[in-house]
């Protein structure tokens, strides 16, 4: 806590943490507040002296009717949900192996095998999406939910990997040399004594990597097709926008009820996320 | 709890053993072959999400359903948002899988030739049926020898504009010529109501507008072989040099970023006098007639009417956008896909989808001029013929990939957008002209 | 975590003696870190390295859509030197990773300072100041265009009843605005981002270190400078080494916003190379352009995984 005065909390605590907090949650407040504005009130210009823009005095639900029985949007949460959760465990997987290998043993080529997944991360999407389209095609993937699951871990693997690297390089060795001495293999050792361990930082790793999934869009965009495969983000601009005219409502709905729940999962996770986070910058 | 379930499980296999005893063999091969069939020969065709609603219910409901019937195989139609066609498309061809039809906008025919089947046939045959193809619809689908793709339809584009503030300041009829439309604008600006034009990154309004006036003073990216860039030319300098006037007179000078959708939100909520777009905003104005209102509370459709762009010195053009199906060459069921075309373009069924759109598309054959549609609605006449001057980018040479180069990087837009803030008429044309002669080079 | 470690305990001793010919090959570190790996190279040379070798392939060629086309060398990148919306694209992406690193990291540093105190509802703002990173970008780029947009601005409505402003600003429109208006964006979406990965890096210093500090009579600023700091460096270096990486090729926000306009005052690489390769089809100058951004991201890449090496060293 700041010490001292009164208003010295005042002035270096609560007034900017609250500005924070109005500025990062604004845009959300907005949100709410288009989609149960009526749309004779939506297209009042700024000027106008019956703009109202922090309240509404005809609130309505009609927005969010259209968007939960005019679109599929419960389908579509329900396919995001799927492909993130699906995506994020493989991502998981393959980062704990990756970065136990890379971090606790010794073995030829580890430091520049560690740099050589990293940098895969920095290709550019916009590169990759359409030789991609090739690949989905000869896997027979288009238009199923396995074509973005096996293609999100590209860039979800690199970010765990790193992670969890630094937040095994903080478990200490005798640990696992303990073990051992018991009679453990390397691989039970591992299984059963690191990696319980180190659950904050795989939670927070998941967390991460889902975020990700829950907002990726380009390969969302390609490879699906059938209105009811699509994801939040493509589904939503591809039916609530129409030629040159939004529908602002819908739209805002669909973006609040497409992050808002979310935000309540993580909210049960999020001292897992920091104290996962933690470990991994030990390192 | 249990016990229902029992039931329930008992009603069911017995329903199925009867089935199974009454409609015999036959029954469960035409079970098992009906959905095998129609996903072996389904046409998939892609297009964009309408801004009419309507329409897309009516494909969806309507005809998708006819299609099966009339057809024998399965219609899957896909909508997606405009923006996001051509990424679509490019990773349909790159993969060399995708869907059988794509409904593209603009000279994407062209942008696509090697990619897609020759559709001579179908586009002849249509043409013929139907009084022949607008000039603009055949620029962009064939490619001087045969068809590559099947018109569609073409957006008509048109200025919308408030009838009672154009006659407050004594314009009864809209202006003719771009000066008379920079007076007039000019007026209904000092009443804070100024024109709206975006010169923004968008693939409707902006070039819908810019290159009909450059050609309308004469100027033209280049000859008609196709390779002379001509951009830098007098005719353009000057038009630049009246854009940026114009524009501090009578526009509204927020306009510059504008997407598609802006003008449309600014002009049905008050703050615009006229801006070119299609007929989206009258037909919402006209669904909705209690939200869209004028200052004095009537319905704002009522106030609004439809004209073509003013003339300019070399004189009065159009750019009305395009759409054409292409029939996609990696596509296995290109017989049905053509079955498909030949269904969907013929008069009974395209009236129904042209119906739907009340004239916000006007058909790509000139027989849908005469369609009683046009006697509904006065407002809506004046897309009727709309696309009869239009003409498509590139002009004066082909539509082809060199002209939809130009046009995806923006170069007439952003000549007039660096002009308007700033940078000197000389200069943004040369940076433009500049830009042109290395889409040629290469 | 309980069971998990009982179970930790008791398993080893009961399966200690037999081993098969797998499990001894697995306590070779070599042949286990080979196993580990496996997965995440097999994913990764399926899914990135060859569309990657792909992509370099289309930019020396000249390829277009459906046209597979012929090697011409390095044509593709020479004629991007001479590309004049290329140097604005390459000069605007650095301005905006530049910028929103900075204004990321400095507001997300204050934010995580704030975040880390005890309060009432700790837990719940911390989750909720997640959320501009959490929505879909997409969609949260939609809501700040309409609050951009010059008719409705809801930004210029406070302004000016605020007695801000007089006019009204058009933040989309003017060139140096709509960059700004970008920055605005994307600062909005990251800080939560550095925030909490910055959070996570405070809770590990212990707070003994900051009391021995203020004993030995540090002002709260000196505190932060020798203490907090130097131990937060590592995290900080791996947040903005992610955070830089994701800036640099940033394509939806833009893309969404104003679509590089007007007249390219926003336009980013990743934009350029979508206008280009998707845009106007040239499929081998968009993967040139692309690709023109890959070693500058690697220099950066390097010169960050050697700062932390050598930090992790100490």
């Amino acid at each position: 806590m700041i010490e001292g005065a009164r208003w010295r909390r005042w002035v270096f605590f609560y007034v900017p943490l609250s500005g924070f907090i109005v500025a990062l949650l604004f845009p959300f407040y907005w949100m709410a507040v288009t989609t149960v504005r009526p749309d004779r009130e939506l297209y009042r210009p700024w000027m106008a002296p019956n703009y109202t823009p922090f309240w509404t005095l005809h609130p309505t639900l009609d927005h969010i009717r259209d968007l939960l029985t005019g679109t599929l949007f419960s389908t579509w949460m329900l396919n995001t949900l799927f492909i993130s959760i699906t995506a994020t465990l493989i991502s998981l997987f393959c980062g704990l192996l990756a970065g136990y290998a890379l971090s606790r043993l010794k073995f030829p080529f580890a430091g520049s095998l560690g740099t050589l997944i990293f940098v895969t991360y920095l290709v550019p999407q916009t590169l990759l999406f359409i030789p991609l389209a090739d690949i989905i095609r000869n896997f027979h993937l288009g238009d199923s939910p396995w074509s973005l699951i096996l293609t999100y871990p590209t860039f979800l693997i690199p970010f765990c990997t790193w992670l969890l690297m630094g937040y095994f390089k903080a478990i200490p060795k005798e640990l696992e040399e303990c073990a051992r001495i018991d009679g453990a293999t390397r691989w039970k050792a591992m299984v059963y004594i690191i990696f319980p361990i180190a659950v904050p930082g795989i939670l927070s790793a998941g967390i991460f990597a889902f975020t990700l999934s829950w907002n990726e869009f380009i390969y969302a965009l390609v490879f699906l097709s059938s209105p009811d495969e699509k994801t939040v983000p493509v589904g939503v601009t591809s039916e609530l926008i129409r030629g040159d005219v939004f529908f602002w409502g819908e739209l805002m709905a669909g973006a609040l009820f497409g992050s808002i729940p979310v935000a309540m999962i993580y909210s049960f996770f999020v001292e897992y996320y920091v104290a996962g986070l933690t470990g991994s910058v030990k390192g | 709890m249990a016990r229902i379930g029992r039931r329930k499980l008992f009603k069911l296999t017995g329903a199925g053993a009867l089935a199974a005893r009454t409609g015999g063999i036959a029954a469960i091969l035409a079970a098992g072959r009906a959905p095998a069939y129609a996903q072996g020969v389904g046409v998939h065709w892609l297009r964009w999400n309408d801004f009419i609603p309507a329409s897309d219910v009516l494909l969806k409901n309507e005809i998708a359903p006819a299609a099966e019937k009339a057809l024998g195989f399965k219609l899957n139609i896909e909508m997606i948002n405009g923006n996001d066609l051509q990424a679509r498309t490019t990773a349909a061809i790159q993969s060399g899988s995708g869907p059988d039809v794509i409904c593209g906008l603009n000279n994407w025919p062209q942008l696509y030739a090697e990619s897609v089947v020759d559709v001579s046939d179908l586009a002849e045959e249509l043409g013929k049926a139907q009084g022949g193809f607008y000039e603009e619809s055949k620029v962009v689908a064939n490619d001087g020898k045969k068809w590559i793709a099947v018109p569609w339809c073409v957006l008509g584009a048109m200025v919308v504009y408030r009838k009672s503030w154009f006659d407050e300041i004594g314009v009864t009829k809209f202006p003719e010529t771009w000066e008379q439309y920079r007076e007039a604008g000019k007026k209904l600006k000092a009443k804070g109501r100024p024109l709206g034009q975006t010169l923004g990154h968008t693939f409707g309004d902006a070039p819908t507008f810019t290159y009909p006036y450059l050609w309308s003073w004469g100027g033209k990216e280049v000859e008609a072989d196709g390779k002379t860039v001509v951009l830098d030319s007098k005719a353009a300098v000057d038009s630049v040099k009246f854009m940026t006037g114009f524009w501090k007179d009578a526009h509204d000078e927020g306009g510059l970023a504008w997407d598609d959708t802006s003008n449309n939100r600014a002009f049905l909520s008050g703050t615009i006098s006229a801006t070119l777009n299609g007929a989206s905003i009258y037909l919402l104005a006209k669904i909705k007639p209690d939200t869209y209102q004028t200052e004095k509370g009537t319905p704002m459709f009522e106030d609004m009417l439809h004209s073509p762009l003013p003339r300019g010195p070399a004189g009065q053009f159009g750019y009305h956008l395009p759409m054409s199906n292409m029939l996609m060459g990696y596509s296995k069921n290109q017989k049905a896909a053509r079955e498909f075309l030949r269904w969907i373009t013929s008069k009974e069924v395209y009236q129904k989808w042209f119906d739907s759109q009340q004239g916000y598309s006007v058909g790509a054959t000139t027989v849908w001029e005469s369609d009683p549609l046009w006697k509904k609605d006065p407002i809506m006449l004046p897309f009727r013929a709309a696309a009869r001057a239009g003409r498509f980018p590139g002009f004066a040479g082909p539509a082809d990939r060199k002209a939809a180069e130009g046009l995806s990087k923006y170069l007439i837009t952003d000549m007039y957008a660096k002009a308007v803030q700033g940078m000197p008429a000389e200069d943004a044309v040369k940076w433009a002209h500049e830009e042109f002669v290395k889409i040629h080079a290469a | 975590m309980a069971v998990s470690y009982s179970l930790a305990q008791r398993r080893p001793y009961a399966g200690a003696p037999r081993r098969g010919p797998v499990t001894r090959l697995l306590e070779d570190e070599r042949w286990l870190a080979a196993a580990l790996l496996l997965p995440t190279l097999v994913l990764l040379a399926l899914f990135i390295a060859y569309p990657f070798v792909k992509g370099i392939e289309l930019s020396v060629t000249d390829a277009k859509v459906g046209v597979p086309g012929n090697f011409v060398g390095l044509d593709n990148f020479r004629a991007l030197a001479n590309d004049s919306i290329f140097r604005v694209a390459v000069w605007n992406t650095f301005v905006y990773t530049a910028v929103t690193t900075v204004l990321k990291l400095a507001l997300g540093l204050w934010l995580a300072l704030l975040l880390n105190r005890h309060f009432r509802g700790k837990a719940l703002t911390r989750a909720f100041v997640l959320l501009p990173f959490i929505i879909p970008t997409v969609l949260s780029t939609f809501a700040w265009k309409w609050m951009f947009d010059p008719t409705f601005s809801v930004i210029n409505w406070t302004l000016f009843r605020l007695g801000l402003i007089t006019g009204r600003i058009n933040w989309l429109s003017d060139p140096t605005l709509a960059m700004v208006s970008v920055i605005i964006v994307n600062v909005w979406r990251g800080v939560p981002f550095y925030a909490i990965s910055l959070l996570a890096g405070l809770q590990t210093i212990s707070p003994e270190l900051q009391e021995a500090a203020a004993i030995d009579g540090a002002r709260p600023w000196q505190r932060f400078r020798y203490v907090t700091w130097p131990l937060l460096l590592p995290v900080t270096m791996v947040v903005v080494l992610f955070s830089v990486i994701q800036t640099f090729a940033d394509f939806q926000l833009v893309y969404v916003l104003t679509g590089g306009g007007p007249a390219n005052a926003t336009q980013l690489f990743a934009t350029y190379a979508y206008q280009i390769g998707v845009g106007t089809g040239l499929l081998s100058q968009g993967a040139a352009v692309s690709l023109a951004m890959f070693p500058v991201l690697l220099l950066v890449v390097i010169v960050q995984l050697l700062y932390i090496r050598r930090v992790e060293t100490h």
